[in-house]
């Protein structure tokens, strides 16, 4: 009798979350009517971002009266792990502003988000790109629409350059060479990190791309990079550190804590004088200096003037929740979010260079497409670029990558070594997801 | 002599009882049963949060077990543990004889040294925890001002330990009041009388106090060894398990494996194995100090 009822427990336990799991296919189909009901919208970004979103959902709901927005947003940082757990928790907001990498994880069939493709009647996409929707279609299906395509640009504090007499590096070896000139000094001409953005592996990947020709990895998750590439790129970030071009990844700490580098205060005083960042999301540094200080530079090329090897992405995507009980609603805000040209310029560049023709001109119109995201823009798109592969972007291969890079910064392992177990381990898990 | 007859206020039913704790029941069968048996049942499957788990056997156990990631998490919440409680218990200890030694005004230190645990580890916290220990913040400028060198709290393995160590040891309040209670119980004629045998303050405490608390004080150790071994928002916010995973206890590989790495069902696991190493640790508390304990009763 005891060992039936345990029997029936287990069955219970595994028929609940067998359920759980099947009530993820009772989509609301649209019926064609915009009715009075209360959308969430949640997205991540800095304090530029912020305003301009709230300011047009203020917008929305003026014009709107009848469908109100309830924001819910914060900083990049734990964003993944809030967003995942509701939407397996099946809570996810309406309208969410999506990672790419998160159309891998989190819906690998294309059945993770609403299918966009049967919105169509409140969602006009007729201003995009069909490469540009490809970034957000999972198994033949439209998961999310990208807000703007952006890549990792060379930002600097224009003030501490001077006060160096220094000039922005065009090679790898002029920054090099600022070690020099700057580093030495005091004043890092530049910094990366191995937290959640890790760009001192970013910019290693652009490094070693650039002089082999080959993607770290593939579109379709393979791993394109050799152990020898690996090492190249260790060496490559152990350089920079040695070469006092950037603090090491235990000067970071020690200085900054656990604090993003906009927040922390070497780079608010300038003594850290450079960063990589998406043009999207550079807003959160400008802020943090005096208007002006910060400037784009150009991006990174060999002896030879070769520039190969930078890259883009779709820096931001909106999807819908395939829980969403309002579906006709929720289209027709992100409609408004991506294409409406007032919103367009409410927004400005808080997401980057916008990818829809319809607020792109919008913005043209009114004079507001300028400023560092547009610089960046402009730059990655006279070079020939490497579009990232959402398996780059995985949390896992982002803590694999940097595990290595801290290893050899703090001289655990040699660069052969490091390159070894991060060849193996990356090896290993992108097999699993590619499954 | 006539016997009365008591009513019961509520009404006498032979299930009254049962009815009267049914919402504590649900409640308990809902929120701690079910995920319970649920999060042993996703231990044994290759959930990911989003599709459908299939059933693997014991593949997420064996993937552990030879998991380095799993045995530093292990190794390092096993330190922690062992470094903050025997610290936290000896501190609360000292404030709360401390406070029972007739000071005036008891209520209000009593309040102030339970304020820390009450804040816990915000985001306030952390931005204070940061001004303090970062290079050249307060806490390197008091070594600074005594002559000594600065110390790298955030980027050793050893210093970052040590930071989180101090927040959850700054929190020691609920250890305090245990401790208070049952000082507050010790009958002054003990103190009386071994004053009269001509025994000191410091003798008196190690003989009349100590194993008065006995009981309090294994209660104490039960608690705050669960508390420890649980850490999680301390070194998430503060060291983010770094630097080289110094501080990457078994909660935050839980976490990561959860919600970052998709990897449910491998998390439900690492959940189950933790379950059974915080219970095997409180049995060998409970059987290493079982004698001493019934000496106390």
């Amino acid at each position: 009798m005891k060992k039936h009822m345990i029997y029936l427990a287990a069955l219970g336990c595994i028929t609940a979350l067998t359920a759980c799991a099947d009530s993820s296919q009772n989509v609301t189909l649209p019926d064609g009517k915009l009715d009075k009901c209360t959308l969430r919208f949640s997205w991540w970004g800095g304090d530029d971002r912020h305003e301009a979103t709230l300011a047009a959902i203020k917008l929305w709901e003026e014009q709107h009266p009848d469908i109100t927005i309830t924001p819910e947003y914060g900083g990049w940082d734990g964003w993944t792990e809030k967003v995942s757990s509701q939407i397996s928790g099946g809570t996810a907001p309406d309208v969410m502003q999506v990672n790419y990498d998160w159309l891998v994880s989190l819906s690998p069939d294309g059945n993770g988000f609403y299918d966009l493709g049967l919105l169509s009647d409140r969602l006009d996409l007729s201003g995009f790109d069909e490469e540009v929707l490809s970034f957000g279609r999972m198994n033949d299906k439209l998961n999310a629409v990208t807000v703007s395509v952006s890549g990792r640009g060379l930002f600097y504090n224009s003030e501490s350059y001077r006060k160096f007499g220094a000039s922005y590096p065009e090679t790898w070896d002029d920054l090099f060479a600022l070690g020099k000139t700057m580093g030495e000094k005091g004043c890092y001409p530049l910094d990366l990190d191995i937290q959640s953005g890790g760009t001192a592996w970013y910019l290693a990947v652009v490094y070693v791309q650039q002089h082999t020709g080959r993607e770290f990895v593939s579109m379709e998750g393979e791993l394109g990079f050799t152990e020898d590439d690996l090492k190249m790129a260790l060496d490559f970030y152990k350089k920079l550190e040695d070469s006092r071009v950037i603090r090491t990844v235990k000067e970071r700490i020690d200085e900054d804590g656990s604090a993003a580098l906009y927040q922390s205060p070497e780079f608010i005083s300038g003594n850290v004088a450079g960063a990589l960042e998406w043009g999207s999301s550079v807003g959160k540094y400008e802020m943090v200096l005096p208007a002006g200080v910060l400037e784009a530079g150009p991006l990174l090329s060999d002896a030879d003037g070769n520039t190969d090897g930078w890259m883009i992405k779709p820096s931001v995507l909106y999807a819908v929740s395939k829980e969403t009980k309002y579906p006709d609603e929720a289209a027709a805000f992100m409609d408004f979010m991506l294409s409406d040209p007032e919103c367009a310029k409410i927004l400005g560049t808080t997401r980057g260079i916008p990818v829809s023709r319809r607020a792109e001109e919008a913005l043209e119109a009114a004079g507001l497409l300028r400023g560092l995201a547009r610089d960046n823009d402009e730059m990655l798109s006279a070079l020939d670029v490497v579009t990232i592969s959402p398996y780059m972007e995985l949390p896992r291969i982002k803590e694999i990558c940097n595990s290595a890079i801290e290893k050899v910064s703090y001289g655990k392992a040699d660069s052969s070594q490091a390159a070894k177990e991060l060849y193996t381990s990356a090896e290993e898990y992108l097999r699993k997801v590619r499954k | 002599m006539k016997k009365r007859n008591y009513r019961n206020p509520v009404g006498v039913g032979k299930y009254t009882g049962l009815l009267l704790i049914t919402p504590f029941i649900i409640g308990f069968a809902v929120f701690t049963l079910y995920p319970f048996a649920a999060s042993f049942a996703l231990g044994l499957t290759d959930f990911d949060g989003i599709r459908q788990p299939r059933f693997i056997g014991t593949e997420n156990f064996t993937d552990m077990l030879s998991s380095s990631d799993f045995r530093n998490a292990a190794a390092v919440t096993l330190k922690y543990t062992f470094i903050l409680v025997p610290l936290k218990l000896a501190v609360s200890l000292l404030a709360a004889v401390l406070l029972n030694a007739g000071i005036r005004g008891i209520g209000v230190y009593r309040t102030i040294f339970y304020v820390p645990s009450i804040l816990g580890s915000n985001l306030a916290i952390v931005i204070m925890w940061q001004f303090l220990f970062t290079s050249g913040g307060l806490a390197d400028q008091l070594l600074g001002l005594a002559g000594l060198p600065s110390v790298s709290w955030y980027g050793t393995g050893s210093g970052a330990m040590l930071i989180i160590v101090l927040l959850r040891l700054w929190e020691f309040g609920s250890a305090m009041i245990l401790f208070l209670n049952a000082l507050r119980d010790i009958p002054g004629e003990y103190y009386d009388a071994a004053k009269v045998d001509g025994c000191g303050r410091i003798n008196s405490f190690f003989r009349i106090t100590l194993p008065l608390l006995g009981r309090v004080t294994f209660l104490n150790l039960v608690l705050q060894v669960i508390a420890a071994m649980q850490e999680f928002s301390a070194p998430y916010m503060i060291t983010g398990g770094g630097p080289m995973k110094g501080t990457y206890t078994i909660g935050m590989l839980i976490y990561d494996e959860m919600f970052r790495y998709h990897n449910a069902g491998y998390a439900n696991a690492v959940s189950w194995a933790f379950f059974m190493l915080v219970t095997g640790i409180v049995l060998v508390l409970f059987a290493v100090t079982r004698r001493r304990r019934e000496e106390f009763i």
